[in-house]
């Protein structure tokens, strides 16, 4: 899967794609069509850049990684016009001056990276390349098919210039032919010039795809640790068995409660290669957690550090996710049966013992309470058998006992009635999460309903039926 | 050297004609040599197309633009392939115009080319800033004045007007419609304060109280003032009209009661559509109209012939202009010695 598909996939990674600070649309096009990885090695190859870049950025030589964010900025996407040398075909000034303007921004970089005590990214030497374009030794990025490239040119190009200020001081001096001969003359040499410049650059095709490419790389290097740096994120290690989170936090939610003078509070969640139920009050953040789960394991796998102050994470092959909050009216399914489709393509993936990651919210909550129970037991048991590494979180008691839980805690502090109202429930909640090994599920929705201000009356209509019942 | 030592003012300057074939080619082609002799960096560039061989309406015969050797010029990449001159490139834009992308280049030679540019306002704005990049002194934009073009030539520092018989083959008239352009341009700037508050605001009508606090009036145009009426004058009388203003708004302000109290604020001149006798009905009546952009007019060419052949006496014509306008006026023709 290539970044740019899971984007449009997962909104949390979208947000943090937009907060990245990409100096060229070359290393934003670099970036979108990385494909995710499934190696440990060439995780943690990318992962090793982007740290070594963030530990220069915090020592003395800081200040060469802005030096070559100002040289990225310079960089221009020249994929057209080295399609173009790559089949051997006639590039107009253009295209030249892109090639020129290029491999001289390129060099810079290289010479830039050479201050640090090993270098970042390689990038090949494109000074042949520069020589080329450059007769006149100017080092400035303009091109045009210079006078010094043919000395027959220089003297046509010469003496149509004095036939034009000679016309200029005698508007009626009649020139005949001269001038057009001259002048096809002139174009005539730029077209063999121009040849001759491109025959000389065809063998450096592969230099320059592979400048491009690795001038992309560091442009997304350095963005991935500026976005860990302003983001407080941290670098996973990649684990075998158990995915383990010390203080992860869901990026942007962060950020959007940060705004309002709130705080994000940070949980601590462990994972085996095994199903886990979540289960807690309403507003207590458990879709959240879902998110956030599947934020960072894309995270990791697309080589990002990830939202935590520690993290121990399995690589899976799959991501699959159902937070019912997608259109399911658009394909003409029930929010039920697209639901079950969903849940289908998981059960099966669990079957064939694909290393798959699932993340499922409140499964089976839009049918009626006894036969969802059934379901989510059923599909919890067959993830629990083939050792699928998923989460479900749900409201439902009564649960299978062999299957691990957890529990959101929730409003568990102490609180005199009207003290809390919907701006500061926030305040009162606790995230944190517990292991939890009772059969009953926390029954605080008319709590919370209340809290949240909604009509009295249902409150106390729905209160009097549960004291009936019981 | 007329009007040249007033242009080297100014770090931006466009041309422009009030009609077709009132000139303004001629005229820019004789700034362009005259500021050829100068030590000033000049870059060129143009408002959409322009510079075509011949005129595409009329199919008269339409100079083309002479770059002079070391002049630097933006084109779009087609008519850039099509120039004859020898130039050097020094950028190609990464954003797209419909003729490509543009191009900038330093002319290593002297000859015709033909000039294309960026197609709104903003765009020859950022144009002109990058120029900075090649230490250009002046840019010079070839500007067009029609309702249908997105770009104004209101962005730049500078302005001169070509006028002539195309506009009008009546020498009362000609003045009349000239000097009415004359006056929106001489609108009035509003206070820099309130116009960096204003400037990055892209739509809407807007109302702007004692304090400068802004309010959106929620008023998609004043072309829908009719269902509106009741909701422009809530939060007072000083009132920021993003889009055109027409006959109908501004007979609509003239009724009411407080005009004399009432103040409105466009983006620049040639925004106001109106017709030169509701727009000074208006004045007249005490109503006052400000610009966020204001350029200064330096001069006026005349082109005394029309598409159709018709031809006005220069002199009355220049003479007539000159009265009215206070402002020098020039027959280019006459000038380059043609």
């Amino acid at each position: 899967m290539k970044l740019r598909t899971a984007i449009s996939q997962v909104k949390g990674l979208h947000y943090l794609m937009e907060s990245m600070q990409l100096q060229s649309s070359l290393g934003k096009r670099y970036l979108l069509d990385t494909y995710m990885m499934y190696q440990a090695n060439e995780i943690n190859q990318e992962l090793d850049l982007v740290e070594r870049t963030y530990t220069i950025r915090e020592g003395k030589k800081a200040g060469l990684i802005s030096k070559i964010q100002t040289k990225l900025m310079q960089v221009r996407d020249i994929k057209g016009s080295l399609k173009n040398i790559q089949s051997n075909s006639i590039l107009d000034d253009i295209e030249l001056f892109e090639i020129k303007s290029f491999a001289l921004v390129s060099n810079a970089i290289l010479k830039l990276q050479n201050e640090f005590e090993t270098t970042l990214i390689e990038i090949p030497d494109l000074n042949h390349v520069i020589s080329i374009l450059d007769p006149e030794n100017n080092s400035v990025p303009s091109f045009y098919i210079y006078d010094a490239y043919s000395k027959d040119l220089a003297i046509t190009r010469k003496k149509i210039q004095e036939l034009k200020a000679a016309r200029k001081l005698d508007p009626e001096m009649d020139l005949g032919a001269k001038l057009d001969i001259l002048e096809n003359k002139a174009a005539e040499i730029e077209a063999e010039v121009r040849t001759q410049v491109c025959e000389n650059i065809y063998p450096y095709s592969n230099d320059l795809e592979k400048a491009l490419n690795q001038v992309a790389h560091l442009d997304v290097i350095i963005a991935k640790a500026i976005l860990a740096d302003n983001m407080a994120f941290t670098r996973a290690q990649i684990s075998e068995s158990t995915t383990e989170y010390k203080a992860m936090f869901h990026p942007q939610i962060k950020e959007a409660l940060a705004l309002s003078n709130k705080k994000f509070q940070a949980i601590d969640i462990k994972l085996n290669q095994s199903v886990c139920f979540i289960t807690g009050a309403n507003m207590a953040g458990k879709t959240v957690i879902l998110k956030t789960l599947a934020l960072c394991q894309y995270l990791l796998q697309f080589g990002f550090f990830v939202p935590a102050q520690s993290a121990h994470i399995a690589l899976v092959n799959r991501i699959l996710v159902s937070v019912g909050d997608d259109q399911s009216e658009q394909n003409g399914l029930s929010s039920f049966a697209s639901e079950m489709v969903k849940i289908n393509e998981m059960v099966e993936a669990s079957i064939n013992k694909e290393n798959v990651l699932v993340l499922v919210d409140e499964l089976a909550r839009t049918t009626n309470p006894t036969e969802g129970r059934a379901i989510v037991n059923a599909v919890a048991e067959i993830f629990n058998e083939n050792n699928t590494l998923s989460v479900i979180t749900t409201h439902y008691s009564g649960l299978n006992k062999t299957c691990r839980k957890l529990r959101v805690k929730g409003l568990d502090k102490e609180f005199k009635p009207g003290e809390i109202n919907k701006n500061n429930i926030n305040d009162y909640m606790d995230y944190a999460l517990v292991e939890d090994d009772a059969s009953w599920v926390p029954h605080e929705a008319l709590r919370i309903a209340e809290i949240l201000g909604i009509n009295q009356q249902i409150i106390e209509k729905a209160n009097k039926n549960l004291l009936a019942k019981s | 050297m007329p009007f040249i030592k007033e242009i080297e003012k100014y770090r931006s300057l466009s041309i422009v004609g009030l009609e077709k074939n009132t000139g303004k080619t001629e005229c820019l082609n004789y700034v362009l040599s005259r500021l050829s002799g100068s030590n000033k960096q000049i870059a060129l560039t143009s408002i959409g197309v322009d510079g075509e061989n011949t005129d595409a309406v009329t199919k008269t015969h339409k100079p083309e633009i002479e770059v002079y050797e070391g002049m630097i010029f933006v084109t779009s990449e087609m008519h850039y392939q099509k120039k004859k001159l020898v130039a050097e490139v020094l950028d190609v834009s990464t954003q797209s115009t419909s003729l490509g992308r543009l191009v900038t280049a330093k002319a290593k030679s002297s000859d015709k080319v033909i000039i294309s540019g960026p197609a709104d306002s903003m765009a020859i704005k950022d144009l002109i800033a990058q120029m900075n990049k090649f230490d250009v002194d002046i840019t010079l934009v070839d500007g067009a004045l029609s309702r249908k073009s997105l770009g104004s030539p209101a962005v730049t520092d500078a302005m001169i007007l070509a006028t002539g018989a195309a506009l009008s083959a009546n020498i009362p008239q000609l003045v009349y419609k000239t000097k009415y352009i004359y006056d929106l341009i001489s609108i009035k700037a509003v206070d820099e304060e309130i116009k960096d508050c204003l400037l990055p605001i892209q739509k809407g009508v807007w109302a702007i109280d004692n304090e400068g606090n802004l309010t959106d009036l929620k008023i998609e145009s004043v072309l829908l003032i009719e269902k509106a009426k009741d909701r422009l004058f809530k939060k007072g009388n000083r009132i920021f009209v993003n889009g055109a203003i027409t006959d109908k708004f501004l007979n609509f302000l003239k009724v009411q009661k407080q005009i004399k109290d009432i103040e409105i604020i466009v983006r620049d001149f040639t925004r106001i559509f109106a017709s030169p006798e509701t727009f000074y009905a208006f004045i007249k009546r005490g109503g006052r109209i400000k610009v966020l952009q204001k350029t200064k007019l330096i001069a006026v060419c005349i082109n005394p012939v029309s598409p159709d052949g018709y031809c006005l006496n220069s002199d009355d014509l220049k003479q007539a202009l000159e009265e009215k306008l206070n402002l020098p006026v020039y027959n280019v023709r006459e000038l380059s010695g043609h």
